[in-house]
């Protein structure tokens, strides 16, 4: 029962702020709106039992993620997307773009739904969940031992790859001083 | 709740991405597409690891998606900002040289 609602409430949370990261103008509030979609996201990784993954999500996204992209939208200044080119829509570039977005999104629409009901339809929606565990119950300790036994390759590349994004970041983003010498 | 839910759910929010990705004109909000589309499939491997098997091998490629979503993050927001220092703009369109020259 709670993780029936908790299922709805994050559904609606997630898509209603997903069409509000596409339709707002402002791109502040657009950031706001995404990060309501991540929590979103998170709510529905309890419901699937992996708390482990809320958690991160929770962590790495909602403190992290969203914090860079607000200190990047403030330093970028935020101007009203007017100023630079004409537009006719405002939060959508020009008309042209507009309509290719939406006709890619609908061919898309429609070939994953004609897929996913083409699954359904050959028996995998029939499939119930394979032995309903316990959904509080910790996956820390599978997945700290999968990480450091199966997947240890993946772990420590995915380590210097966070070292060298840290250091290009740094390095990327450091403002120009080497024109007064 | 079933599979279906969860794959629908996925589904409009990479609709929603590739939407944003196309349609706005605006270099950070490009990115903000991108991490839409990188939760629907971190979304979907979680789902599918519950659903359609017994072991937790979808909860690693979800974290390593998360890790490798963060790092993208933040050298493409360094990238923006950048961008920003030669440019005074972030608009897509000014995006077409790589040198300032132009």
């Amino acid at each position: 029962m709670f993780l029936t609602v908790l299922f709805f409430l994050s559904a609606t949370l997630t898509i209603a702020s997903g069409i509000m990261v596409v339709v707002v103008r402002n791109l502040m509030h657009s950031c706001m709106a995404l990060l309501g979609c991540f929590i979103g996201v998170a709510g529905l990784y309890v419901t699937l039992g992996a708390n482990f993954i809320a958690a991160v999500q929770f962590m790495v996204y909602v403190g992290g993620v969203i914090i860079l992209m607000l200190f990047a939208i403030m330093l970028t200044g935020n101007k009203p997307e007017e100023k630079v080119g004409s537009f006719l829509l405002p939060a959508m570039g020009n008309r042209r773009t507009l309509t290719w977005g939406l006709i890619t999104a609908l061919v898309f629409f429609l070939s994953v739904g004609k897929i996913l009901l083409g699954m359904f339809g050959i028996g995998l929606g029939k499939k119930t969940a394979p032995t309903d565990p316990s959904l509080f119950e910790s996956t820390v300790d599978e997945i700290g031992t999968l990480l450091l036994t199966d997947h240890v390759l993946a772990f420590e590349m995915s380590s210097v790859l966070l070292l060298g994004a840290l250091i290009g970041a740094a390095i990327i983003a450091r403002p120009e001083t080497s024109k007064e010498k | 709740m079933g599979l279906a839910p969860y794959l629908i759910i996925s589904m409009i929010l990479f609709i929603l991405g590739i939407v944003v990705m196309m349609a706005r004109k605006n270099i950070i909000a490009i990115l903000l597409g991108i991490e839409l589309i990188l939760n629907a499939s971190a979304l979907n491997f979680v789902a599918y690891s519950r659903f359609l098997t017994n072991n937790i091998d979808g909860h690693i490629f979800s974290l390593f998606i998360i890790v490798v979503a963060a790092a993208e993050a933040a050298v493409g927001l360094a990238i923006v900002i950048r961008f920003f220092q030669v440019r005074k703009s972030i608009h897509i369109d000014e995006a077409v040289w790589l040198n300032d020259e132009v």
